[in-house]
């Protein structure tokens, strides 16, 4: 016993043994090439939470210091029809410093260039001072100061370079051409998204009225732009003007209302980059665990002469954990590195889509949580295989085979609860919030135990219905799937994750260019005209059969409110704070048109069609908004037509493929009712070819130069080109992921080497050769991606479509060569990988692996 | 002279589903200080296994094994670790190098592990004597097997542990080199006074020890002194 007592007085902390700290060092020096695995999956990991974390820091401080300058004022009023006297009356009323108005149209623009051409563009009519804040950058410098006193007018500079526009030369807006006076590169509420689908052309508002483009049935948006010396003063006026703005329908949008809309426009973006940010850390934790544990497998030979030499459990343990911390430290620290790099290159990615001017600082905060994290991960999950170190038998130097009892010790069960707790505190400290880490969480364990129950299955299956009667080499393969040591099940989580979130992402990009692919179908309408006069309706169907068109559907539209439902009026809806039917639902103008019969994207759904009868009008509704207006058969509907109230009924609910053969309406009146009202027309036909197109658009801005032509094969094409910008970003921040898994395969791979290295040589001694042994190992990898890719996909197959249906709210539609094509790449890679890692170990003389097995 | 090891009733089992096998069953002996013995017997007779007990590489099924005057039974692993560390030295049939060590450092690895300083001119000098000097800052990979195994003789010296254990130190040597290990192996423990548990199949070799046992089956068959003893 005094022995024992004098024994325990002897033990020394990791601190103080300095013995430790120099094998540790010695043993790292000529082995630090083996833990690049660990390393880049910390790195990798890292990497995609820095990048993700520091942009989000700098987009917000972004947002903060420039909403003002986006909005350019400190108040906008939005309206869909001129402002009411009483509203105009509220606006000479209150306190402002500045106000400028603004009156915006979609119509088609004819520019007489050394490019000369005709497009759909939004014409924005400005008056006073605005921008308040932000500035304008033109060019030439002084084009707008032209443009406000002359018929001159600005173009976005997209459009200056589709149409090589100079200032020698003009545009024609409806009825009147006015010179170009410069290109607008930069304008408060200007730029972003929206310019590539209807870029626009700015002219001063005293000259909207000579265009003669206003007319019945024009959608028109107006705005009041107001400036306040204080914020008082902005809330003043927000108090006076927001109930009558209420009233009629109207909005309004503050600095702070715009703060708000960004974050939120930015939340799902951020949300989906946590997520990808979330599997990247999640597969570098998976990488670092595997290369530790097959580190700990080729360091046992060394722990157990340490051990019989008279190294204690915690010394051995301890000299692979300083490694392991110390890597950890250097891959956060090149991480965190590669992180700030890349964050430099999204708001490149991004700028398509982000109205900003992204001022991109070191976000210290995410420098110092990535350092941290990775620290924390490094050790969290080396921690659960380097236990087993001091756990491995002296006696292993006697015996190479000797496999001790597993031993159950504290330290081991706290480590996996933390391992357990680490995904969903991480996520719920990323997203702030306990319920998104959870459901993060919950999808993490979804995804992983499917795959790993598929692998199990798949091992049950293969070892069921095994194939005796194959050849030896492709046997052999079949049967490491299910022998003991094999990876299976490691290999189809990590492959079939990475196969399921490129699969995804494929699938719900199909399932949306799909929407606006209808277009494209035979006998479908490409191109449609609005804003027909009823006076012009025999002259633009003369002119489209002149050019030998197919006029397809020539549509009365007529636009209306609604007055009452079930007898309460909209003021009674409005002050009804019981009522849930949305503010805007009962305020919007609603464009109807009227038929007797179903248009080929409608289906009845329930009721009867639209129809009179007794002299009782019955309309048909769409659904979708029969909820929003919680109206259903039989209910009342007042409309106030142009001052003249109709009383209707709702007959039938109507259900709508909306980006099918559009127009399409949400209220569809009977014939015999509407005929005498103020109307215009839409009509819709197909052009094939681009000469064609090219005439037809010409002569009808010549002839009707207030008629629109929406080209669906231009927006097709737009929305296409806006796609491909996408998913080249969600691809680009996928890559993390992907490449994370690629690590984490290529450990699993290495795990496998280490296992497969004797029976190979084996294999080789008693006469295999070197082919067969190729063909083993191309099989084993083949056979293991096409099961994980398999299963993968099958995944993302339901999770497409339940992000499709439930999410997006669009026709769940996959393209399944590509996803076969996914499914061969990942066949091939895995053959890849583990070609790679297996080849050293098929080039070895038989007699090297022999010798050192003894 | 006192016994430095005493083995008593010593057994052995491993269970292998619902079978128990035994290795090694009731042996006793003792080794007095200073002695060198041999424990022969063919292939599976538990004669490895018999070692790694002694040495406190394992722990016995019954019986107890008494080492530098401590119960091994007694201690835990760590424990037993530090008796190794501080009075056994090892030599292996593999050679069992650290492989990201020079041979230098590998011999010196037990006295720093004891926190001992100025240990550098005991290793070189071992080495010296085991015909390594020039090859100190040579990594084991670099090395042939018979230097290796010089290597590890200098290992195991360099703390002058009380006792030695030597599992098969020439199973991976050829006859030549196997020859002059053994010769360094049997001078040195002889200038040192160390005492040495030899395990070997190999009979020429166990001849060079003062006694014999002889292991068959797990029991302990013969204990006689060699020929070069009598």
């Amino acid at each position: 016993m005094e022995y024992i007592i004098k024994i325990k007085k002897e033990k020394r902390n990791l601190l103080k043994d300095k013995w430790v700290w120099k094998m540790a060092y010695r043993d790292a020096r000529k082995n630090f090439a083996r833990l690049f695995l660990f390393i880049s999956s910390v790195i990798i990991g890292i990497a995609a939470v820095v990048s993700i974390n520091s942009f989000n820091a700098n987009l917000q401080r972004s947002i903060d210091e420039q909403a003002k300058d986006l909005l350019g004022a400190d108040l906008i009023v939005n309206a869909n029809n001129p402002f009411e006297e009483e509203l105009l009356a509220a606006f000479d009323s209150i306190q402002s410093q500045e106000q400028a108005e603004e009156a915006n149209l979609a119509s088609m623009a004819m520019f007489m260039t050394s490019t000369p051409g005709t497009r759909l563009i939004r014409i924005v009519a400005l008056r006073g001072g605005f921008p308040f804040y932000g500035g304008i950058e033109t060019s030439p410098g002084d084009a707008y100061n032209i443009m406000k006193s002359a018929p001159f007018v600005m173009v976005d500079e997209n459009l200056a370079s589709q149409y090589d526009v100079s200032s020698e030369d003009s545009v024609q807006l409806g009825g009147m051409v006015f010179q170009i006076a410069g290109e607008v590169s930069k304008i408060p509420g200007g730029g972003g998204i929206q310019s590539t689908f209807t870029p626009s052309v700015y002219i001063s508002l005293d000259y909207l009225d000579s265009t003669n483009l206003v007319q019945y049935g024009s959608r028109v948006n107006y705005k009041r732009y107001f400036k306040f010396e204080t914020e008082e003063q902005t809330e003043a006026a927000i108090e006076i003007l927001k109930p009558i703005i209420r009233k009629y329908g109207h909005s309004y949008e503050t600095v702070d209302g715009r703060k708000e809309n960004l974050g939120e426009g930015f939340r799902n973006l951020y949300r989906f980059f946590n997520l990808l940010a979330f599997i990247a850390l999640i597969l570098g934790c998976i990488g670092v665990a595997s290369s530790v544990h097959i580190y700990v497998r080729e360091k046992r030979e060394t722990v157990a002469v340490l051990r019989c030499i008279g190294a204690s459990g915690w010394q051995s343990f301890n000299i692979f954990f300083i490694q392991t911390a110390f890597l950890g430290l250097l891959g956060s620290a090149l991480g965190v590195s590669l992180g700030l790099a890349i964050q430099y290159l999204l708001p490149q990615l991004l700028s398509e889509f982000i109205p900003l001017n992204l001022n991109l600082q070191i976000s210290w905060s995410a420098v110092i949580e990535g350092l941290i994290l990775g620290v924390v991960i490094s050790l969290l999950f080396s921690v659960l295989p380097l236990v087993s170190v001091r756990f491995v038998p002296p006696l292993t130097v006697l015996r190479t085979n000797f496999e001790p009892l597993k031993t159950v010790s504290k330290v081991r069960i706290t480590v996996i609860i933390l391992i357990l707790l680490f995904p969903f505190l991480f996520a719920a400290y990323q997203s702030d919030s306990l319920i998104i880490g959870a459901s993060f969480f919950a999808a993490l364990l979804i995804a992983f135990t499917a795959l790993a129950t598929v692998a199990m299955l798949l091992m049950k299956t293969v070892r069921r219905f095994f194939p005796s009667g194959w050849s030896f080499v492709w046997r052999q393969s079949l049967a490491n799937l299910f022998r003991p040591n094999n990876q299976t099940v490691v290999l189809v989580v990590v492959i079939g994750l990475g196969a399921f979130l490129m699969a995804t992402l494929n699938i719900v990009q199909n399932s949306l260019l799909n929407q606006v692919e209808f277009i494209g179908e035979e006998n479908q309408s490409n191109t449609i005209l609005f804003d027909i006069q009823p006076g012009q309706k025999e002259g633009v169907v003369e002119l489209t059969k002149e050019n030998e068109l197919p006029v397809q559907q020539l549509v009365p539209i007529i636009t209306c409110r609604i007055s009452s439902i079930n007898g309460k009026s909209v003021s009674e809806i409005q002050n009804d704070t019981t009522d849930a039917i949305p503010n805007w639902a009962i305020t919007r103008e609603y464009r109807v048109t009227y038929r007797d019969s179903l248009h080929s994207a409608e289906t009845l759904e329930r009721g009867t069609l639209q129809h009179i009868s007794n002299d009782s009008v019955y309309v048909t509704i769409s659904a979708g908004m029969h909820e929003n207006l919680q109206v259903d058969i039989g209910d009342t509907v007042v409309f106030d037509i142009q001052g003249v109230p109709v009383r209707t009924y709702i007959s039938g609910v109507r259900d709508v493929e909306w980006p099918k053969d559009p127009p399409n309406f949400i209220f569809v009146f009977p014939q015999g009712v509407l005929e005498q009202a103020p109307q215009i027309f839409v009509l819709t036909t197909r052009i094939e070819g681009q000469s064609q197109a090219n005439n037809y658009q010409r002569e009808l801005v010549t002839l009707f130069p207030n008629v629109s032509l929406i080209d669906l094969r231009l927006v097709l094409s737009t929305i296409d080109e806006f796609f491909d910008k996408v998913s080249f970003v969600i691809q680009f921040m996928a890559l993390f992921s992907i490449v994370t898994g690629l690590v984490v395969l290529a450990g699993a791979v290495m795990n496998s080497k280490y296992l497969r290295l004797k029976e190979n040589v084996l294999l080789r001694t008693i006469g295999a050769m070197k082919k067969q042994i190729w063909g083993m190992t191309i099989l084993e990898y083949g056979y293991l991606g096409f099961f994980a890719g398999l299963t993968g996909i099958g995944l993302s197959v339901l999770s497409g479509w339940a992000l499709a249906v439930f999410f997006f709210e669009i026709i769940f539609l996959p393209d399944f060569v590509s996803l076969i094509l996914i499914w061969l790449g990942i066949i091939l890679l895995t053959i890849f990988v583990g070609w790679l890692n297996t080849r050293d170990v098929i080039n070895r003389s038989p007699l090297e692996v022999l010798r050192k097995e003894g | 002279m006192s016994d430095i090891l005493v083995v008593q009733n010593l057994s052995k089992s491993f269970s292998s589903g619902n079978k128990t096998l035994t290795v090694l069953d009731d042996i006793s002996f003792s080794v007095e200080e200073g002695a060198s013995v041999s424990i022969v017997g063919p292939s599976g007779s538990g004669k490895t296994t018999l070692l790694g007990l002694c040495a406190g590489l394992d722990v016995a099924t019954s019986g107890t094994v008494s080492l530098v005057g401590m119960k091994l039974n007694a201690l835990d692993e760590d424990d037993r670790a530090y008796v190794r560390n501080q009075h056994v030295g090892f030599i292996f049939q593999n050679f069992q190098l650290l492989p990201t060590l020079t041979a230098l450092e590998n011999v010196t690895v037990p006295l720093e592990l004891r926190g001992e300083k100025g240990f550098k001119p005991k290793g070189e000098e071992l080495l010296d004597r085991v015909g390594l000097g020039d090859r100190m800052q040579h990594y084991p990979s670099q090395l042939s097997g018979g230097e290796q195994q010089r290597v590890a003789l200098a290992r195991a010296f360099i703390s002058s542990p009380k006792i030695l254990f030597a599992d098969e130190p020439t199973g991976n040597l050829d006859e030549d080199t196997a020859h002059h290990v053994t010769d360094i192996l049997f001078n040195i423990n002889k200038e040192e006074g160390t005492t040495l548990v030899l395990v070997t199949h190999n009979m020429e070799l166990a001849e060079n020890t003062e006694r014999i046992l002889q292991i068959r089956g797990g029991k302990l068959v013969a204990d006689r002194k060699s020929l070069t003893a009598s």
